[in-house]
């Protein structure tokens, strides 16, 4: 399992007509995994995900994609894509779109904050998770999060955020939000495996993470990220939703 | 370069109006702790009348802050939960154990100055004279007041310490994240302290004089909080701080965030030459202005940093959340306050309390009740 969705089906093209694309899947996950007769490979996979921002046509789907997926409750999200209009000077408008959704840190500050350590790194795969019959629903982890990727979800009470699909790539499936996206932008894999499409994308293009001078370490890479988007974005927002009365109030001076 | 956001998620305040509660709550408990000491840890007879204001500020709001606290959680029955799997890289986690301690000592040391009175009420021929016979275990002794204040002292230097660690530690919140906020919160805390003081004074009529002393005291307090305050803008505006400088640009650019710098300006000038020019007649305009600076302080830092996105562009409205999360939370929270209030001073003798005596064990009742 390492793969964009696109790569996914060409896969499938692949393997005999009767292979179900699960049956794949799960064969290229138990690949990835590698067994004691392999070498000295000391670990399993690590989970990252790469975002090449040049195929991101903004459609969304990822995101209606995990909501359906993961039941995500109304006003919240797992992940989405952020779309701005960028204006340089002397061209003309552009639309750059940025996907979102937890990084999945080697230094998650939201781990270290979590009074009852109900939120941990998952060891070898690497997800940052939350167990949910332990979260006493704090919020310290949402407020310690640098992106902005956890929430509360007022359904379970509990810290919410991205598992990087955890349960379908312990069935050998992708995350839905691969799975599902139209270009082909969001490509998972392994990055301990060097023969991974993530890792190949990551030796062979100039990669950027969001928030670099947080020190996380994420493990969502960007490719074709503007630096003006790797931070807090200065700029103003288009649209609130209604609590927004007076416009005046949310423009940042220059 | 300009750059609209288009599309991009909203993301509401996570720690809710109760938070902002607690932390104010708690912030003057703590300080109004300390301002019992001379009178009831070091003997001080002098400092009795205001020592007793501030006993009884300290013992309501740390009693209704953890109330607060609690929920702020969005898990409130796992609270057990604290204390069974802390985690020790955590402040919050920490935090648990502080504050039930401090609770503990607080309640602890509020029953052994009153000691003597309860004793007293206790051997009155009144219709709740078993009660406070109760209260007494049988005997008016209190000099152990001291050892305990001391306690409940260093669990409340926990409670500032913790309280400010565990904010100024979130980095992802550059307004926050900056070495001077647990300082600010302490000194706004002690400031919100002797405005309730001041107003108890004048509910309780203690008289000029106890005023002025409490006046003088805010006038310090407010001078310290405006040292603090220039310090964090003098290091923010030089650079020498990262964290500060971020902490400004992250909010500078916003009008609405001018209008509050000038707020909070006036919240600490007018209340600070009025309480130096009439320090012995405006104890409730400077006690009322008091307050509304400490609170003020705690919803800006809180509900205010929270309405600046991390990643986003703009400010969400978090400056005001509404519905049961947000008005209903604060008077919520007063009206469990205000009702501590009213229960303490009607219950509790805490106009008898007097300085820690040992000797006091011997000393008979001295008033007589019929009620």
């Amino acid at each position: 399992m390492d793969s964009s969705r696109r790569q996914f089906l060409g896969a499938i093209g692949q393997v005999s007509i009767g292979a179900a694309a699960t049956v794949a899947g799960a064969n290229s996950a138990s690949a990835a995994t590698g067994s004691a007769s392999d070498g000295p490979q000391p670990t399993g996979p690590k989970w990252g995900m790469v975002v090449d921002l040049r195929k991101c046509i903004g459609c969304q789907a990822c995101t209606v994609a995990c909501i359906m997926e993961n039941a995500v409750p109304e006003d919240s999200f797992r992940t989405h894509v952020s779309v701005y209009e960028v204006v340089k000077e002397g061209r003309d408008p552009a639309m750059v779109m940025l996907p979102r959704l937890c990084n999945h840190c080697d230094e998650p500050p939201c781990v270290e904050v979590c009074p009852v350590e109900a939120t941990y790194k998952k060891e070898g795969t690497g997800e940052v998770l939350v167990d949910a019959s332990r979260c006493v629903g704090c919020a310290y982890c949402v407020q310690a999060c640098p992106y902005d990727a956890r929430f509360i979800n007022h359904e379970t009470q509990t810290a919410d955020k991205c598992t990087f699909c955890i349960h379908r790539t312990e069935a050998g499936l992708l995350p839905a939000c691969v799975e599902t996206c139209v270009g082909g932008a969001r490509i998972f894999g392994d990055l301990n495996d060097p023969e991974s499409t993530v890792s190949k994308l990551l030796k062979e293009h100039e990669v950027s993470v969001l928030r670099p001078e947080m020190h996380t370490a994420p493990n969502v890479y960007y490719i074709g990220l503007d630096e003006a988007l790797d931070g807090r974005v200065a700029g103003e927002a288009a649209y609130r939703p209604p609590l927004t009365t007076n416009i005046d109030h949310h423009e940042e001076g220059r | 370069m300009q750059i609209h956001e288009l599309v991009g998620a909203v993301h509401e305040a996570a720690w809710l109006p109760w938070a902002v509660q607690y932390f104010f709550l708690i912030g003057m408990s703590t300080t109004a702790l300390f301002l019992t000491f001379p009178a009831f840890v070091f003997g001080r007879g002098s400092s009795l009348p205001h020592a007793r204001l501030a006993l009884i500020t300290a013992v309501t709001t740390g009693i209704s802050g953890p109330v607060a606290l609690l929920a702020d959680l969005h898990q409130p029955g796992r609270f057990w939960e604290f204390f069974v799997y802390t985690h020790a890289t955590s402040w919050m986690a920490w935090g648990a154990w502080i504050v039930s301690s401090y609770v503990t000592l607080l309640l602890l040391y509020a029953w052994a100055v009153n000691r003597p009175a309860f004793y007293r009420w206790g051997q009155d021929d009144w219709r709740f004279a078993w009660l406070f016979r109760f209260l007494a275990f049988g005997s008016p002794a209190n000099g152990f007041a001291r050892l305990i204040g001391i306690g409940a002292g260093v669990a409340a230097l926990g409670i500032l310490t913790y309280t400010g660690m565990e904010v100024a530690v979130v980095y992802s919140r550059p307004l926050w994240h900056t070495p001077l906020l647990p300082f600010q919160f302490a000194a706004t805390g002690a400031v919100g302290a002797l405005g309730v003081m001041l107003i108890l004074g004048r509910l309780f009529a203690t008289g000029p004089i106890v005023e002025a002393k409490m006046n003088r005291m805010l006038a310090l307090a407010l001078g310290v909080v405006a040292i603090i305050g220039t310090l964090w803008f003098a290091v923010a505006f030089s650079g020498i701080s990262q964290s500060h400088t971020e902490a400004l640009a992250s909010v500078a650019g916003f009008t609405v965030w001018q209008r509050i710098a000038l707020w909070a300006a006036a919240a600490i000038v007018i209340p600070f030459v009025i309480a130096l020019t009439l320090p012995a007649r405006s104890g409730w305009f400077t006690g009322l202005i008091a307050i509304h600076a400490a609170w003020m302080f705690r919803w800006t830092v809180f509900m205010g940093g929270q309405a600046v996105p991390k990643v986003g562009s703009g400010l969400y409205d978090a400056l005001m959340p509404t519905g049961i999360e947000g008005l209903m939370g604060v008077i919520g929270t007063f009206g469990l306050w205000i009702f501590l209030l009213i229960l303490y001073t009607t219950f509790v003798p805490w106009a008898e309390a007097d300085l820690p005596d040992d000797t006091s064990a011997t000393t008979s009742a001295q008033t007589a009740r019929t009620v």
